[in-house]
């Protein structure tokens, strides 16, 4: 395999190049994050094997069971066990192939492409067993075009595991836009197949994927748990986590922190006040964004004492998603934050379903005209209304993501919604947003 | 018994004709875009899979599909 140059030919965007990296909470000490530290780099085989030893024999159903008894589920957003997706795929007709899905198309988001960069083996590692799984022979290095660290990472193992010749399934690389719904499965099997990077309906990609075979795609976080599911076995993997909810989990620090982009490993819950510890926030800030541009609002106060962990947040009905932990100061306008990712979302639709290319412009629009002062009440009710009319109602759950951040912002910078309703206009109306809203670089889906 | 099934719309390939609205004004309605929206609660009773037949047959697009309950949803 050779990565580079990227057939696009130019890099004309690389993503954040620094990578950093902590570990949090608990005796049971990092796991995916063990090892050198993050000014070192990729890991290099050696290391990595020293460390980690090597993979188990095990394959097919009997390595199914084993993962299954691991709790092991999906950290691509959904959450989805990822013993119930491998056994689908391993059942199904058809030549199996495994994705391994780098597209991180969260904009805060820096997770996965630091544990690409600096623990390629432990990824291709869980690609491998993956393939194990479901026998496949194949795996596909799912990356966004310009993202051309985490591609040298990649390059560079697979390069020193071929020499080392390690048994792994064939690696090749597909080269995806950089758009926020090319990440979403049914988008990457159509991409795979020669198609635009578009999410596309009723899509089972488990069972009929690309080119109907039936294809196993995870994120990469997934992959390197599986790693360590296959070296450890289940009731090791077990120790850390929550019943719930087994294994350590990254989260992304992102907003007003120190470091935006720093990726912390939790090995248990810890409250908000913590983990906001390690990037320098001491007293509750004005909310938090948790889990992604489709994810909620939480109140900064309620949330400051709350646990930071995917259970303990779907029972506060929040979704975990891509493990986003975004700080908003106070001073800063919810509602005009709100409506700027609002139409950065729009912007991404891929503008297939009418209810995502004409409802998230308009929901999009008609917040900044209430940030603005320049909608009353009546506005708001309708906004209300169309965006319940709206869940649900997308080939792919993109829309469903911009209602819920919709609401939580609704709920939770209430007081200034009843402000701007009563056409006050915001304080803040002339200050930067305080989250990333790329613009869009390529309007290509191919 | 028959198998319990459900409305779908394929909102990839709605196209806002409204045809399905005039063939199945009980269960289907056009949101504030003009593309169809489901509105009864599923699965269907027998009378409603008739005249969900004639909105599926009738629209030009081929967006809208019944299928057992349970199958809507998996997409992993
Ligand atoms: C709009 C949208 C964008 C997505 N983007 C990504 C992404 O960038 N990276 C990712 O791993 N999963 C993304 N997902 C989730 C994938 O569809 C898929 O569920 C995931 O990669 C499966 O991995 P897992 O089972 O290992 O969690 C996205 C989903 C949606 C609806
Ligand atoms: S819901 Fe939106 S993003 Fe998803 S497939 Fe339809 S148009 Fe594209
Ligand atoms: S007839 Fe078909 S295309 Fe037209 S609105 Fe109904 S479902 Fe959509």
């Amino acid at each position: 395999m050779n990565l580079l140059p990227s057939p696009s030919g130019e890099a004309r965007y690389e993503s954040p190049d620094s990578v950093r990296a902590v570990f949090l909470a608990g005796d049971a000490g990092a796991r995916l994050l063990a090892g050198p530290p993050a000014s070192a780099g990729a890991e290099g085989l050696s290391s990595h094997l020293g460390r980690l030893g090597a993979p188990s024999a095990l394959a097919g159903a009997d390595l199914v069971e084993v993962v299954a008894a691991s709790g092991l589920k999906g950290r691509g957003g959904a959450g989805f066990p990822v013993a119930q997706k491998l056994n689908t795929v391993r059942v199904s007709a058809g030549k199996p192939l495994v994705v391994v899905n780098c597209s991180e198309s969260e904009p805060a988001s820096a997770k996965d492409r630091t544990l690409v960069r600096l623990r390629p083996h432990l990824v291709l590692d869980g690609a491998a067993v993956a393939a194990r799984a479901v026998g496949a022979s194949q795996a596909v290095l799912y990356l966004h075009r310009g993202d051309l660290r985490s591609a040298r990472a990649l390059d560079a193992a697979v390069a020193e595991r071929k020499q080392a010749a390690i048994a792994d399934p064939d690696f090749s690389v597909a080269w995806a836009p950089p758009r926020y719904v090319a990440g979403e499965s049914s988008a990457i099997v159509r991409f795979l197949e020669g198609g635009e990077a578009k999410p596309r309906f009723g899509t089972r990609a488990a069972i009929c994927g690309v080119n109907c075979a039936p294809t196993a795609i995870h994120n990469v976080e997934t992959l390197a748990h599986l790693a360590l599911v296959d070296r450890m076995g289940p009731d090791e993997f077990r120790r850390c986590g929550t019943p719930g909810f087994s294994g350590s989990v990254l989260v992304t620090l992102a907003g007003a922190v120190q470091h935006p982009g720093l990726v912390a490993e939790l090995v248990a819950p810890v409250p908000a006040s913590e983990l906001l510890g390690v990037a320098g926030i001491s007293s509750p800030p004005q909310a938090l964004l948790v889990g992604g541009y489709g994810g909620a609002w939480i109140d900064g106060r309620s949330a400051w004492d709350s646990h930071i962990w995917p259970d303990a947040l779907l029972q506060g009905g929040f979704s975990f998603g891509c493990g986003l932990v975004g700080v908003f100061p106070n001073g800063a306008c919810g509602v005009r934050e709100t409506s700027g990712i609002l139409s950065y979302l729009a912007s991404e639709s891929a503008g297939q379903c009418g209810p995502c290319r004409y409802g998230l412009d308009h929901l999009a629009n008609s917040l900044a005209r209430l940030a603005k002062g320049e909608a009353g009440r009546r506005e708001l009710k309708a906004l209300e209304r169309k965006a319940a009319s709206i869940v649900g109602r997308g080939a792919c759950s993109h829309p469903d993501g911009a209602v819920s951040l919709l609401r939580h912002c609704l709920e939770v910078f209430e007081a200034d919604i009843r402000s701007h309703s009563q056409r006050r206009p915001c304080r803040a109306a002339h200050s930067d947003s305080v989250f990333p809203l790329p613009s869009q670089i390529e309007q290509t889906w191919r | 018994m028959a198998l319990k099934e459900v409305l779908l719309v394929d909102p990839e390939r709605c196209r806002g004709h409204g045809i399905c609205c005039l063939l199945a004004p009980e269960l289907i309605d056009l949101d504030d875009w003009g593309y169809a929206q489901v509105l009864k609660s599923q699965p269907l009773s027998s009378d409603e899979l008739k005249s969900a037949s004639r909105a599926v047959a009738g629209c030009p697009a081929r967006a809208l599909s019944l299928v057992q309950e349970g199958q809507k949803d998996q997409r992993n």
